[in-house]
């Protein structure tokens, strides 16, 4: 079969040669390459035997590749230079990780920045030291059907639930993944928490102590915030608290040795964030003890009232600390300006007096 | 012996050790705890740093607040127990002569007096200094404590009490700071009297004519050889009502800025208003002046 295909392809280079020779050659030299490759890379049953006896499909979906952004404008020689010739260049096909490996820098010919932001990311950190699991570029935007990677966005939790289905479950149970479901433009998919390509560890100290910033970006958006009904303010009462202090007075500097404080996800949840309508949320007045109990053990029933759950002080909330805060706002002026004008008399008259 | 000495010991060896205490705690205090206060600005971020980080600069801000709550119970201690042994002394307690003696020189200062009023042991400047001190004091051992064990505050107290605390505190401290930076260190430095710094609180001693001059009360008693101190008749009253009329005092004086500087400022005007009113009846008469020419025309 496998001959009788290679046959073919040669018997049609030879006639296109032929029928060349006589006139200009027909169509666009790029189809007519992938039509070339096709001839084999067609059928669906084509595979080499790699050295661990593993199988390794070498067929192209042409329908696939025709519709995908490729698909008018490159041919297969763009991205496998030196394949044109019979036979091919020679591949490491002791694994499939090898074999994988073999391609992952065509990409990066016209794709530079992109590789170069994913060679930040914790993805390329765990290939370099060797865990063949992670993914690179084909793996996650496919070789061949390669389409827009939100488009809609909803596949881009697809295609991170491949190797993260846990973590894309409790996704979509969240208020951001069910409202992502339902088509909402707004809320955040995965990438735009973790980003495409310099997708940080997250584990990273530094990375964690920026969670209220990326929170932020969209929680302190006064449109969005007018939009669901939210308060803007969440990031600044946030950080004006203890926590939030703590945060972003730990800077980058000390990051590493940073004694844990609270950043948002440890309060709201990270995949599995709610809406604060919904009773299971973390943060509704209900279940927020056992929350503060995370890492205040021993927390009593009256101890989340010391957080302000993101009001400014006002007289109808937090009317205590809004009357301390009113106190100093009039009584500082009044004592230093009281003492200012004695000191100012003090030496108006020792000036008189020489 | 028949020489006088030129100085007259003003401190004990104990207040001057109290006094170095409490210097370098402030410092301590304010220099660990401003970061957290103004944390958004740059500033704040380079000296947390330079101190090795928030975690080390809190815990050097809770150690010195430790010191300075332990150094506030020594003192009170200190204090107390001479007054209920009647041995001595309330001479830094604020007395209805000391919110005379302040409206006094205010008005001598404005001229409207002709001397300045004398005071005793101490005037009523440096109790308003001392009183802000300890009471100030006691609002930030007390609320620095519930910021310091709030797990352990809110079984006891309402959990708003901890944000409220937090706005106390960094207020308090606030005004702790501005007061030290500009009433202490204009009568202890700046103010031509003391310039460049009066060091009687580190050598315990003071010139013989600086007390005849500034506590002329107290250098009579010392000539009389009577006692410098007044002994309490009711001790246990006398110790409760001091803060109290330490706290009037303290907000007595900033009071009094304002009312005497406007009082003045307010009679200049009606003066002024008044000769503007006198001077007024003759303008008419001067525009009313017939066949004067225009300037242009000349």
């Amino acid at each position: 079969m496998r001959l009788s295909l290679a046959l073919l392809a040669l018997l049609t280079a030879a006639a296109a040669a032929v029928a060349g020779a006589e006139e200009p050659s027909p169509g666009p030299p790029a189809t007519a390459t992938v039509q070339d490759c096709l001839a084999c890379h067609g059928d669906a049953g084509l595979s080499l035997t790699l050295g661990t006896g593993e199988t390794q499909g070498l067929h192209v979906d042409a329908a696939a590749y025709a519709r995908s952004v490729h698909g008018s404008a490159l041919n297969c020689t763009a991205c496998h230079p030196g394949f044109q010739e019979q036979p091919h260049p020679t591949v490491n096909t002791a694994n499939r990780a090898e074999f994988r490996a073999a391609f992952r820098s065509v990409c990066k010919t016209c794709h530079l920045e992109d590789d170069r932001k994913a060679h930040d990311g914790v993805h390329w950190q765990l290939l370099a030291a060797g865990d063949t699991r992670a993914p690179y570029c084909a793996d996650c935007h496919t070789a061949h059907a390669i389409a827009p990677p939100a488009r809609p966005r909803a596949r881009i939790s697809q295609t991170c639930a491949q190797c993260h289905p846990a973590v894309v479950a409790a996704y979509r149970g969240s208020v951001h993944g069910r409202a992502l479901l339902d088509g909402n433009p707004d809320v955040p998919a995965c990438t735009d928490c973790h980003r495409a390509h310099d997708i940080k560890d997250p584990r990273d100290r530094a990375w964690l102590l920026e969670t209220p910033q990326l929170c932020g970006k969209c929680h302190g958006d006064p449109k969005l915030a007018a939009k669901y009904g939210m308060s803007p303010n969440v990031l600044g009462t946030y950080l004006s608290d203890f926590h939030g202090l703590t945060a972003s007075l730990h800077g980058r500097k000390h990051a590493d040795d940073a004694r844990f404080t609270a950043v948002c996800v440890d309060c709201h949840g990270v995949h599995d964030i709610r809406s604060v309508k919904d009773p299971q949320s973390t943060v509704i007045r209900a279940n927020l003890v056992r929350t503060c109990r995370k890492c205040h053990a021993g927390a009593g029933e009256s101890f989340p009232a010391a957080w302000l759950s993101h009001y400014e002080p006002s007289p109808d909330k937090a009317p205590l600390v809004y009357g301390v805060r009113v106190f100093y706002r009039a009584f500082i002026p009044f004592v230093i300006g009281g003492l200012v004008l004695q000191m100012g008399l003090h030496l108006r008259r020792y000036r008189k007096e020489r | 012996m028949t020489t006088t000495p030129t100085t007259i010991v003003r401190f004990s060896r104990r207040a001057r050790v109290e006094h170095v205490a409490v210097m370098s705690l402030f410092a301590v205090l304010a220099l660990t705890g401003f970061p957290q206060k103004f944390f958004p600005a740059p500033w704040a971020q380079v000296m947390v740093d330079a101190m090795g980080g928030i975690d080390r600069a809190r815990w050097l801000h809770r150690a010195a607040g430790l010191l300075f709550a332990a150094l506030l119970a020594v003192h009170l201690g200190g204090a107390a127990w001479p007054t209920l042994k009647r041995r001595a002394c309330l001479s830094l307690v604020p007395e209805g002569k000391d919110f005379r003696d302040a409206a006094a020189m205010l008005r001598y200062q404005l001229g409207t007096e002709a001397s300045p009023p004398v005071f005793d042991r101490f005037d009523y400047r440096q109790k308003f200094e001392y009183w802000g001190l300890v009471l100030g004091g006691a609002v930030m051992v007390a609320t620095g404590f519930l910021l310091l064990f709030p797990l352990l505050a809110t079984t006891f107290v309402s959990g708003q009490l901890v944000p409220a605390a937090k706005v106390a505190h960094s207020n308090e401290g606030l005004m702790a700071f501005l007061v030290v930076v500009t009433w202490h260190v204009f009568h202890a430095h700046l103010s031509p009297e003391a310039f460049p710094g009066d060091t009687s609180i580190f050598t315990g001693r003071v010139a013989r004519d600086r007390v005849r001059h500034e506590h002329a009360l107290e250098y009579a008693r010392l000539l009389e050889g009577r006692d410098p101190e007044p002994v309490p008749e009711a001790a246990w009253l006398a110790l409760v009502l001091a803060p109290l009329r330490g706290a009037l005092l303290v907000m007595y004086l900033p009071g009094l800025g304002f009312v005497v500087v406007g009082r003045h400022l307010a009679r200049r005007a009606a003066a002024a208003l008044s000769k503007l009113r006198r001077r007024r009846p003759a303008e008419p008469a001067e525009e009313a002046e017939p066949g004067e020419p225009p300037a242009s025309a000349a």
